[in-house]
């Protein structure tokens, strides 16, 4: 009897270890990488880490992802580069040493990292810069972007403020980031040069533009379209307005940084009018897909404060646009885990281009083998500041079908 | 889905219920359903939210490319596809298609994006909208959906081509006892719209009595209007079926609407010739041409030959709408046409005969280099074509 027992626990033991096509009951690990500027730009660093974490935990709640036979938990490894392309080189090969199956940055160093984790088929995810060259389907097959392109954006500018009539001064600092939106711009206007008044280079990080701002205004520019970073954009209004110049501003995504309102709290009324161009928050189902993850991400980790107040004593929070592209990214990828039946990285960056996921503004999100572009340029929309938020356009067609988003408390 | 409601709508007429009514309406063929899931070609389930064109309508309009080899054989197929949107909104568009590769075509406003299976659109259209696709497709998919068969053979120096429309298929379909001024009128009616060369819209007729399956089923075909170039590289002797014009014979007709479904041109002399062959679908003239009268209101038919005469020709109608979308049209109610072209997609080129007198591994690395060189050709030539 004893010996019956034993063969019957020895072919239990048997057959659970032959279960090669059975269901596994615990789930294993699958590593997301993210690779943000923690130190260098902490709040683009969070709203991406929180994107993604968000995602996960979503999937991670409901059991993990189911791959083929097998349940996986996502566990996200953060990394920080810093601002720095060496740094991410260096994360890259620690995060394809860890076996993550992504990479999510904010674009630093991609043109350094691409090729480390195409060796091993893994795909990057860009959920903030817009570069140009950054993307390209055909030489970068690895890598991919969900966030508004400088491309995008600056064809979207052209098409929005050449029929306006206006002498547009084009002015950029002399940042990478400026350099690239400075030659999208020029590319976008150069079919059109007599709406261009002046084309002009700032430098970064200088806070009195006022002889540049003047040169501008005596060149007999009727608006300003400025590609740079925060602070640039936030010394340009500073440098126009104290001289009692109203010129209409123009600006990036960087427009809507909160440290922009945060520089000019102490003149409101020198936001009035700023208007910026980035990718919708809502989708023509209306807002709310969008305003349910607000209140997810918003649950999770609170709102994100710009630091500012509207006129009538309203806290001013940032709605999480970023957020949202890092978190539709892991939707996405998702959709490619299921879709490949693998956790093999080539094969999950190959299924990136088949599938679609239903992105957190109720938007189609999803690449093809054309395309790695997540947003389209036709989803580039443009808002203008009113009480240190901001509001859709009424002027332009898309943008006039967008409903405003929240953004007291 | 339209194809499904009017099939549902066709098999609840026929239904045992529907049988003892005393008088019922019928729905006629037109505008679906088509008689086979394709044309449009499928391939894959557009993702859920794709085509839901409520805000933003298309029309379509494509001129297919069938690249022939010198037997008549399809080789090598290319579309081009412009999509015409009108109204404000969001769209995201799943054309399905054996896409081999896809690049926007002339004036288009936006880039085609491609996947396995599919050609996609997205984005956002503001009052109006071109979306042109220049999409190359594997042919072996797409073979059994194109209209027109070829065929060339030669005897000597008399060179043969013969034509056939592909498009014949057969349909069930009802039959009953309905009342002559009822037909005649919607004869008329389908006629001007065939005329008019727009898509039928619904209609009934009322039958008294027993509606049963008509006992054969009719054999229906789009009917096509072909027309053609045989160029040569020297002036032929003689043709059939076509005219000689200098070092070209030319030719013309409709495939179906009562007239034969198959053609053939004979040629003698000439030597090898290029061929271009345009189809398009066309309307029902001859069929629904009162027989002596000016209209069907004074044509003597009786009523059982009135109502399949009816029904026959509506199918045609429906069978030549239906090759009027090649490739889907994401808006079901929007406006499509088509074109075909067949044209000679590279030169015939034997493999050079191997010289087997010498011997030796040389001889055979020579014949297969000769070999490759030859698939080469034929696959740069082939390219050259679908890229001119």
């Amino acid at each position: 009897m004893r010996r019956l027992a034993i063969l019957l626990a020895g072919v239990a033991v048997l057959a659970a270890g032959c279960g090669g096509s059975s269901t596994s009951s615990s789930p294993k690990n699958l590593v997301i990488a993210v690779d943000v500027p923690v130190t260098g730009s902490p709040y683009i660093a969070q709203t991406i880490r929180q994107g993604v974490e968000l995602a996960t935990s979503n999937y991670n709640g409901g059991g993990g992802v189911r791959v083929g036979n097998q349940s996986y938990l996502l566990k996200v490894k953060l990394y920080d580069n810093h601002g720095s392309a060496r740094q991410a080189v260096e994360d890259t090969r620690r995060a394809l040493d860890a076996g993550a199956v992504t990479i999510v940055t904010d674009g630093t160093g991609v043109d350094a990292t691409w090729q480390l984790a195409k060796q091993k088929g893994t795909s990057v995810a860009i959920t903030y810069d817009g570069g140009s060259g950054l993307v390209d389907a055909q030489r970068r097959p690895n890598v991919f972007r969900i966030a508004p392109t400088n491309h995008g954006i600056a064809f979207r500018y052209a098409e929005y403020l050449i029929p306006k009539k206006l002498k547009v001064g084009l002015l950029a600092d002399d940042s990478a980031y400026g350099r690239e939106g400075a030659a999208d711009i020029a590319k976008a206007f150069s079919e059109n040069p007599k709406s261009v008044a002046l084309k002009l280079t700032l430098p970064a990080g200088q806070s009195d533009l006022s002889a540049q701002i003047l040169r501008a205004k005596r060149s007999g520019a009727t608006a300003l379209l400025v590609w740079g970073q925060p602070p640039t954009i936030a010394a340009v209004l500073s440098a126009a307005r104290s001289i009692g110049w109203q010129v209409p501003v123009y600006a990036p995504p960087t427009g809507a940084d909160p440290f922009v309102r945060q520089q000019l709290a102490d003149h409101p009324s020198w936001v009035d009018g700023l208007t910026f161009a980035s990718g919708r928050l809502t989708a023509e189902v209306g807002v709310g897909p969008f305003t349910n993850f607000q209140s997810q991400y918003e649950a999770a980790y609170g709102p994100d404060p710009v630091g500012v107040k509207t006129s009538d004593g309203q806290k001013v929070v940032q709605p999480p646009e970023f957020g949202m592209y890092s978190y539709d990214f892991i939707h996405v990828l998702v959709a490619a885990l299921t879709h490949a039946g693998s956790v093999d990285p080539a094969k999950v960056t190959s299924a990136l281009n088949q599938v679609t996921a239903q992105g957190a503004n109720g938007d189609s999100r999803g690449f093809n083998e054309q395309s790695h572009e997540g947003v389209v340029d036709d989803d580039i929309y443009f808002a203008r500041f009113h009480d240190m938020t901001y509001q859709p356009v009424h002027d332009d067609p898309l943008s006039a079908t967008l409903p405003p988003i929240g953004q007291t408390r | 889905m339209r194809r499904a409601l009017a099939a549902a709508a066709l098999a609840a007429a026929l239904t045992p219920a529907a049988v003892h009514a005393d008088s019922q309406q019928v729905l006629l063929p037109g505008p679906g359903p088509y008689p086979t899931p394709s044309p449009p070609l499928a391939t894959v389930t557009p993702p859920a939210g794709a085509n839901q064109t409520f805000r933003v309508h298309s029309s379509s309009g494509q001129r297919v490319r069938a690249g022939i080899d010198a037997a008549g054989r399809v080789v090598a197929v290319r579309v081009l596809q412009n999509l015409h949107l009108t109204g404000t909104g969001d769209y995201l568009i799943v054309v399905p298609a054996p896409v081999l590769e896809v690049r926007a075509g002339p004036g288009s406003q936006s880039q085609p994006g491609q996947r396995s299976g599919q050609i996609l659109w997205a984005g956002f259209s503001s009052q109006r909208r071109l979306l042109s696709a220049d999409a190359t497709l594997r042919p072996g998919p797409v073979l059994p959906f194109l209209p027109l068969r070829l065929r060339a053979s030669r005897d000597g120096d008399r060179y043969a081509l013969t034509l056939a429309n592909a498009t014949e298929t057969s349909q069930v379909t009802f039959q009953g006892a309905a009342e002559k001024p009822q037909l005649e009128s919607l004869l008329d009616q389908t006629r001007r719209q065939s005329l008019a060369r727009r898509r039928l819209t619904p209609a009934y007729v009322t039958i008294s009595g027993l509606v049963s399956q008509r006992r054969q089923k009719p054999r229906i075909e789009a009917p096509l209007r072909v027309t053609g170039e045989l160029r040569f590289p020297q002036a032929p002797s003689s043709a059939t079926g076509g005219v000689v014009d200098g070092r070209s014979v030319r030719f013309s007709f409709v495939l179906g609407d009562e007239q034969p479904l198959t053609r053939r041109v004979e040629v003698t002399g000439g030597g090898e010739p290029h061929v271009h062959v345009e189809v398009t679908p066309t309307a029902v003239v001859r069929g629904l041409r009162p027989p002596g009268a000016a209209n069907w209101r004074t044509s003597r038919l009786p009523a059982d030959a009135l109502l399949r005469r009816l029904i026959d020709t509506r199918m045609e109608l429906v069978r030549s709408d239906q090759y009027q979308g090649f490739l889907a049209n994401p808006d079901p109610l929007g406006r499509n046409t088509t074109s075909y072209v067949y044209e000679t997609a590279a030169a015939h080129r034997p493999p050079p005969a191997a010289d087997t007198s010498t011997g030796g591994g040389n001889g055979t690395l020579v014949v297969l280099l000769a070999i490759g060189g030859a698939i080469v050709a034929a696959g740069a030539g082939l390219v050259a074509w679908a890229h001119s």
